[in-house]
């Protein structure tokens, strides 16, 4: 197999196909890198309009972002705290009377022997 | 019950005797012609053995039927990707069963009804059904928070380029080389999709040999892992990545979408579908319809498409030299393709500081066989390291694979259609 036999379209296509597939990615890259300073940009500029800070008050980003592992201690909170509703019960204890269905199959009236006597 | 058995005794006994007056009219009409009985029996049996599969039998069917039954014990023995290999396999011992031509039975023949299953393929329509079930059950946001991984899953498409070349050179025709090339993004539906527009008859070869070596992801990897990244590079530890907001997670399909169908707009289909389905799941307004595409339509499709694609391996069709060639091709660009982003991950760790380091085995995940190759580095980081945990971290490059893939795809089909 030589390589040096394909024409020159081939490297062409070669060359610039994988160019190509790189400078997508990586303009996608550019706008994935930017998207959170612009939202963290937004968020910024939401609290500011709410009055929830001090105009000269300096935010650092991550105050704004919360942590996967702040995270994970929420939903554990939360998940504890709905499994633990089950457990709060009304602390009214019932005895419910235990109702039988009648069954003849011990029935005394069956294991008798209904004899008449004679008058 | 008595009754039943009498009245449905005397109704079959009716049927049979206009069964047998038809016989002895038959009868009639051969002796007249001057046939026996016997002849005409004969002369039936032997129009029923010429229908039979024994009678229009070749070696190669029987091959086939083997390679089949080898993909169904390989699904079912080591787990290979049983979801497709099941079905394929199938699929190739339904294509290879012998039959008479001409009757609409095959494939490959008008107006039988595998062939119509196979339009799907053939028009590459099921392709970007799968990439909407896809899209609508991949989180993206392990790429969200570190979108430099992406450039991995670009890295990787190198085995996609390296196979057209090394296929034009072997004397494949552009279109074919083309085709034969997306084996290395190791991703069926995009093979199938390539496939069918520029080489449809190769397309069976092609989804064949993508599909083979994706369920082979565990074994074909690991080696080259092992030669290409050293010891203390496999057990460098990656920190956890952000927490990715909603808003974000809504942005990207919409973002992707417009950003790479604008660059290659070939692959709209397939990215579009990739994208949309996204959407659905993320909007989370759409939980319906998400639901449906992640479960029943993508598993429809999946025994659509494993079926009629196993069946398109029909022997006269199947076994060539060409398939032999795009076998070694497939597995080949499969190499390359890790061993690309391997080192393109290697390369990335000399301008990156401190903890942001990335373990250079993530870069095997840039192949985009979703989610087996991600599957495949968290093994080997765990094997190396049991506390070092690298799935999350795998699947960004490895999502960014099924889009680079599909861009390549597009990339190829403007240039060679």
């Amino acid at each position: 197999m030589n390589l040096l036999i394909v024409d020159s379209m081939t490297w062409t296509i070669t060359v610039l196909g994988w160019f190509i597939v790189f400078v997508a990615l990586v303009f996608l890259i550019g706008v994935f890198l930017t998207v959170p300073k612009i939202l963290t940009w937004g968020t910024r500029r939401a609290l500011r309009k709410k009055n929830r800070m001090a105009k000269k008050e300096v935010v650092i980003d991550d105050e704004l972002v919360i942590t996967g592992e702040t995270n994970a201690a929420i939903a554990m909170a939360l998940h504890l705290y709905f499994n633990e509703q089950h457990d709060e019960e009304s602390n009214v204890i019932t005895i419910k009377e235990v109702k039988k269905r009648y069954s003849p199959w011990s029935s005394k009236v069956y294991s008798f022997n209904n004899v008449n006597f004679p008058r | 019950m008595k009754r039943f058995i009498t009245l449905f005794g005397v109704l079959s006994l009716l049927f049979s005797l206009q069964f047998v007056g038809g016989g002895f009219e038959a009868f009639a009409a051969g002796t007249e012609a001057g046939d026996t009985f016997i002849d005409h029996a004969s002369k039936g049996l032997e129009t029923f053995w010429n229908f039979t599969g024994f009678a229009n039998a070749h070696y190669t069917n029987f091959i086939m039927i083997a390679v089949g039954l080898f993909f169904i014990f390989l699904a079912i023995k080591y787990d290979y990707e049983p979801l497709l290999l099941v079905p394929i396999g199938t699929g190739v011992i339904l294509g290879n069963i012998p039959f008479l031509t001409g009757y609409q039975i095959g494939l490959y023949e008008d107006g039988s009804v595998l062939n119509y299953l196979y339009f799907g393929v053939k028009q590459g329509v099921y392709p970007p059904l799968i990439f909407l079930g896809i899209g609508a059950m991949t989180d993206f946001s392990s790429l969200i928070s570190n979108p430099k991984l992406m450039i991995l899953g670009a890295a990787a498409q190198v085995g996609i380029f390296a196979t057209f070349l090394g296929a034009s050179a072997m004397g494949f025709t552009p279109q074919e080389a083309g085709a034969i090339g997306i084996i290395g993004g190791a991703d069926g539906p995009t093979a199938i999709f390539l496939s069918s527009k520029l080489a449809p008859t190769l397309m069976g070869a092609i989804a064949i040999a993508a599909y083979s070596y994706m369920a082979l992801v565990p074994v074909i990897q690991p080696p080259i892992m092992r030669l290409i990244i050293p010891k203390r590079e496999r057990l460098i530890k990656m920190k956890p990545p952000r927490a990715v907001s909603k808003t974000e997670k809504i942005m990207f399909p919409i973002i992707g979408l417009l950003l790479t169908t604008f660059i290659s707009p070939s692959a709209l289909p397939l990215l579009g579908m990739l994208f949309f389905g996204n959407l659905l799941k993320e909007s989370g307004v759409t939980e319906r319809l998400a639901d449906t595409a992640r479960n029943a339509m993508i598993n429809i499709v999946t025994i659509l498409l494993g079926i009629t694609v196993g069946a398109s391996t029909q022997a006269d069709y199947f076994l060539t030299t060409d398939s032999l060639k795009i076998f070694g091709l497939g597995a080949v660009s499969f190499m390359v393709a890790t061993a690309g982003g391997l080192i393109f991950a290697r390369l990335m760790n000399l301008f990156l500081k401190g903890d942001n380091k990335i373990n250079p085995l993530i870069g095997a995940a840039g192949v985009s066989a979703v989610p087996d190759s991600a599957r495949v580095v968290q093994h080997e980081g765990l094997k190396n390291d049991p506390n070092n945990h690298l799935l999350m971290h795998a699947m960004a490059p490895n999502v960014s694979g099924v889009i680079g893939s599909a861009v390549a795809a597009g990339i190829l089909l403007s240039f060679l259609m």
